[in-house]
């Protein structure tokens, strides 16, 4: 089945940043692409107009199970399955957290961590029924070193790694893989409240001594979701110019 | 998609992709499955498996049982799946009285305090 039509990628969170570097990646390599994500940006709205036949978007509650599973179910409907899920939706929240709000942590905790494993879910059970797929969580250099004033958001991210090397054995066995991605800072909304200052002190920390740029990150999403990384899966794979090495 | 979905129906749906799945792995698909056959001591079905079947038959009749109405630790026989999409698809048809989500959860939780009284 899977080779009669075009691959199909959904995309959490495609409507900015990495996201929709990775939808726009995936359409100009001829995949179908579905994201969802809370509001339509105008990046969405121009590839309604223009990919009408290979983009789908719905505004969907990203932590509502039932939800999310209609969602993936219409994705297979429509497209005929799905062949690649990246789990890049997310926040970032900073703050030391004796004094975060518990509603910070409910939010970072539901977004980074509860809305990936019901998407997951639903887009798993499909890849099942094809015998085929591979999952791409995007983590971060959180999740493999401390920082302060990160916890929560290290928390979430960590957690994704620990789904990740789970699932991965889970569902070896019907051909389906399972990595992720831990970059390190590169330019992008999560970001851009950070100071000069800030921005130079991660770059001297940095071997490569920059920031990485967003294409970069997205370039090793897309070799983990090929065919090229056809046997790789249950690792995390930091796109971090050696910050954490 | 099934509408009304009968038992019988029902019944050889799950039988069916229970065959292919054994077929699948070089089993005797021409055995005679009974419906107390268990579908790991005696057929041999992972977690996975049930969980590849369960993705089908999903797709197959429209429902999933196990999302709110049926613990899927419950499920051990073919019996005990046929009844879970029985019960979704047929909701006055027979309901094992142990077969509940709620019933599930309450055992869990008499366990867990047998564990923590320890």
């Amino acid at each position: 089945m899977a080779s009669e039509r075009p691959k199909v990628a959904v995309i959490s969170g495609g409507s900015r940043g990495l996201g929709a570097q990775l939808v726009a990646r995936f359409l100009d390599r001829k995949y179908s692409v579905a994201t969802l994500s809370r509001s339509k940006s105008e990046f969405v709205n121009e590839l309604l107009r223009r990919e009408e036949a290979n983009f789908y978007w719905a505004s969907v509650d990203a932590r509502a199970a039932e939800s999310v599973q209609k969602f993936a179910n219409d994705v297979a409907a429509r497209f005929g399955g799905i062949d690649i899920l990246i789990n890049n939706a997310g926040i970032a929240v900073e703050g030391v957290l004796p004094t975060m709000r518990w509603e910070r942590i409910n939010e970072v905790v539901e977004t980074n961590l509860t809305a990936v494993l019901v998407l997951t879910q639903a887009c798993s059970r499909v890849m099942l029924r094809q015998g085929s797929g591979t999952i791409v969580n995007i983590s971060s250099v959180n999740a493999i070193r401390g920082h302060s004033g990160v916890a929560a958001y290290s928390a979430t991210k960590s957690a994704l790694e620990g789904m990740t090397r789970s699932l991965a054995r889970e569902l070896g066995a019907r051909n389906i893989r399972v990595n992720s991605v831990a970059p390190g800072y590169f330019e992008s909304d999560m970001i851009a409240s950070i100071s000069d200052e800030q921005r130079q002190r991660i770059a001297r920390r940095t071997p490569l001594g920059r920031l990485a740029r967003i294409e970069e990150v997205a370039n090793v999403v897309h070799f983990l979701a090929s065919e090229e990384a056809s046997f790789i899966t249950g690792q995390t794979l930091a796109v971090d110019g050696g910050i954490t090495c | 998609m099934l509408e009304a979905g009968t038992s019988h129906q029902i019944e050889a749906t799950v039988v069916g992709k229970i065959r292919a799945i054994l077929a699948e792995r070089g089993a005797a698909a021409a055995a005679p499955l009974a419906g107390d056959s268990k579908l790991s001591a005696h057929l041999g079905l992972t977690s996975l498996d049930l969980a590849f079947l369960v993705s089908q038959l999903e797709f197959e009749l429209g429902v999933d049982p196990f999302a709110k109405l049926v613990a899927i630790t419950d499920v051990r026989t073919i019996d005990d799946l046929v009844d879970a999409y029985r019960q979704a698809l047929v909701p006055n048809s027979h309901k094992k009285p142990d077969g509940s989500l709620a019933d599930a959860q309450k055992r869990a939780e008499k366990r867990r305090l047998r564990i923590d009284q320890r």
